[in-house]
């Protein structure tokens, strides 16, 4: 006994240390994590169902906010212009994106150079980046409206100062700004296409758009899918562009629930409000994601 | 295992307060003396602060008043976070009154009624900052809105200045026969400028119009100035909306690169005005100041006294303060706010709230005007808040402002955008 139990000890010893170790790995980010997001996200669940509004205690409230919220014509309207961006927006990033990849993948002169173009608007700076393209979309005196006058356009639209055109300039400009990242990845991802497998399908008579079909587009499944739920997820939660762009107007045009999350919280400091209205945002973003994951395993089985 | 994890998560907790900088501030300063802390905003552009600071502690060299810089954009967001954690200033400052329901009704400031009656009623605007018989700031500098113009524009293109007689009708008219008039003399300027804040149009509608008041959910007070601008952008009198806003212009540049002859602004560009001059920023032309352009007859000229608009701005004292430092700040208050305070901040171009006592000092200072109107525009005004304080206060500068933008934009009519605006603030602002 006396010798067997110092043996035994030692492992035991050995996995306490082994696990304070793992743990100290982490702790470095899980501190930021905690302090930053956990506790937050956690206390937003609580905040969700009081009246708080910054000073003094949360008065615990039920449901008032989301009864609230049904009856308010705002939030309805954030909630379809944040529909009407994503329905737009991530079909057209990945398509365009796809495609830049696709030509880019290519042996071409220059490629190097290219693929930077193409991945810059990624890594410029919104707030300027906005600016510019506000000051190309201005009614009277803005290049895109001088081109489509050129073009023998007699009233082109007046873009962000327009209710119908203000949405379709912001989504340009998401497209414009992730659709480097986004190439990035499905370059990656294109890597890892078995040339093999185009060689063999080149043999057997396929044509180009056959073998991007039946070959490239099914081995790049993982990317794309990887793509889909962060471009959703990221158009859901669409802010900064909207909010340099046209703050959500004119009117309420543009006005998206992320937006309106701000304008509530920290304009009007009804931050339980804001609160329960992120709930409705972070669920719908859930639900999608999941919906995503189940149309995904469907595929694969 | 569990007793490694409560350790990690110990030592976890420990590390995160000490990452939050749980620490003590020391009170007083290297002299022994007291130590008061002020909040302001862009110093380094803004000089008032350190002016009534330096100025403070010159005549009380007991008191030290030490600066803590927010951003100016969002000083309210960060102060208000600084307040609920218990580290802000001493004392700090009402950017505007949209934000002092907030304060106040969340019990972060000091009752300083007493500040107030040393104070009498030379400073204007402290009616504002009174609830329930009791005060809770005192205004130091009261800015009110005003028609700036360009002398040497208006004589190209033959106008007569503005001499306090004006309602809205005649400054219309004045901006079209002034952008023809300039047009015609070959210049690119136009006969106005009006920025593109929700108050250059609301702030003046809700302070002129007899018995306007946002509270009853009636917003009709606002469609004969929307028709006007609207009208005036439609005849090229002014810069559209749709071109101020996507190219960013600013109301500084505009006047002081005289693109326009004339514009509404408050009272606080004349000492931005006067600096852009003196270091070039700004052309150097003729200008001066003349009242606001009335609702009626009833308001203009110089025997009487002019309607307008403008947020004082205001000293509170932290509701958090230590004890020993309370008869400190209201010193300090008392100083901002009363006469002495308001000789140094005339004499660097800004307006303070007891205004008249200043008027002689502020024009002898170089590069303002000082002819009679400007004078009487500077010195004699009916300033009313640009937004009543309320807790509804800051859901109608919302509801309020996407009217704005729908109705200069030309995206939705006047009638149609009040009647949207009214249904919602009765629905999601006025219900609470």
């Amino acid at each position: 006994m006396a010798v067997i139990l110092p043996a035994r000890r030692r492992p035991a010893r050995r996995v306490v240390r082994n696990t304070a170790i793992g743990w100290s790995f982490i702790l470095p980010n899980f501190v930021g994590f905690g302090v930053l997001t956990l506790v937050p996200v956690a206390l937003l669940f609580y905040y969700a169902f009081t009246d708080w509004n910054i000073f003094g205690g949360a008065q615990w409230s039920g449901l008032a906010n989301f009864e609230q919220m049904a009856g308010d014509s705002s939030f309805w309207t954030a909630l379809r212009n944040t529909f009407y961006y994503t329905a737009v927006h991530v079909p057209l990033t990945l398509a365009v994106s796809l495609g830049l990849a696709l030509v880019l993948n290519r042996k071409l002169r220059g490629v190097a150079f290219f693929r930077t173009v193409a991945f810059f608007p990624y890594i410029t700076a919104i707030v300027a980046a906005a600016q510019v393209w506000n000051m190309l979309f201005s009614p009277d005196f803005g290049p895109i409206n001088e081109f489509l006058r050129g073009l023998g356009v007699d009233h082109p639209p007046g873009w962000t100062v327009s209710a119908g055109w203000a949405m379709p300039a912001v989504i340009l400009v998401g497209v414009w700004r992730d659709m480097g990242y986004y190439m990035l990845i499905f370059l990656a991802g294109l890597q890892t296409v078995p040339a093999q497998l185009h060689e063999a399908s080149t043999i057997d008579g396929a044509n180009a758009w056959q073998r991007f079909w039946n070959v490239t587009l099914p081995c790049l499944r993982p990317t794309t899918f990887f793509v889909t739920v962060m471009l959703t997820i990221g158009s859901f939660k669409v802010f900064d562009v909207i909010l340099l762009m046209t703050d959500g107007g004119p009117g309420q045009s543009t006005l998206v629930l992320s937006q309106y999350v701000f304008q509530k919280g920290f304009e009007e400091n009804q931050f339980g409000y804001a609160s329960a209205v992120s709930i409705v945002l972070f669920a719908i973003c859930f639900l999608v994601t999941i919906l995503q994951f189940v149309v995904n395993k469907r595929r694969e089985a | 295992m569990k007793r490694s994890i409560s350790a990690v998560l110990g030592i976890a907790v420990a590390a995160s307060m000490v990452l939050s900088g749980c620490g003590g501030d020391g009170d007083s300063a290297e002299g022994g003396g007291l130590k008061l802390t002020l909040a302001g905003w862009s110093l380094a552009t803004t000089p008032e602060f350190k002016t009534l600071a330096d100025g403070f502690h010159t005549a009380n060299p007991d008191v030290t008043v030490e600066l803590k810089e927010y951003d100016a954009s969002n000083y309210d967001t960060q102060m208000i976070a600084d307040l609920s954690a218990g580290k802000a200033p001493d004392v700090f400052v009402q950017k505007n009154l949209k934000n002092f329901y907030t304060y106040q009704n969340g019990k972060q400031l000091l009752d300083v009624s007493d500040v107030a009656g040393q104070l009498g009623d030379k400073a204007g605007g402290m009616a504002n900052y009174q609830v329930d018989g009791k005060t809770y700031a005192v205004p130091y500098r009261n800015d009110g809105w005003v028609l700036y113009y360009n002398k040497g524009l208006f004589d190209k293109a033959k106008v007569a200045y503005p001499d306090g007689s004006w309602t809205w009708d005649d400054y219309a008219a004045a901006a079209k026969k002034l952008s023809t008039g300039l047009k015609s003399a070959g210049s690119q300027a136009l006969g106005t400028y009006q920025h593109n804040w929700q108050s250059t149009i609301q702030g003046f509608a809700a302070a002129q119009t007899p018995g306007a008041n946002w509270e009853t959910g009636d917003f009709s007070y606002l469609k004969p100035y929307y028709v006007r601008a609207l009208d005036l952008q439609k005849a090229k009198a002014q810069v559209d909306f749709g071109t101020e806003t996507t190219n960013k212009l600013t109301y500084q540049a505009q006047f002081g690169k005289q693109s326009a002859a004339m514009m509404v602004m408050g009272t606080w560009f004349i000492a931005t005005l006067r600096a852009q001059q003196e270091k070039g920023d700004a052309d150097k032309f003729e200008w001066g100041i003349a009242p606001a352009p009335q609702f009626d007859k009833s308001t203009t000229g110089t025997a009487k006294t002019p309607v307008t608009f403008g947020d004082p701005t205001g000293l509170g004292i932290n509701a958090g303060i230590d004890k020993k430092k309370v008869d400190a700040a209201k010193k300090f208050l008392a100083y901002a706010a009363g006469p002495q305070g308001s000789k140094a901040l005339a004499g660097i171009g800004i307006t303070p709230a007891d205004t008249k006592s200043v008027t002689a000092d502020f024009f002898t200072l170089s590069g303002v005007p000082n002819d009679d109107v400007t004078k009487f525009a500077f010195g004699t005004r009916e300033t009313k808040p640009e937004n009543p304080v309320s807790k509804h206060t800051a859901g109608l500068l919302n509801v309020l402002n996407d009217l704005h933008t729908a109705v200069m934009s030309g995206t939705k009519d006047v009638d149609t955008a009040i009647a949207e605006a009214q249904t919602r603030a009765k629905n999601e602002v006025l219900n609470k």
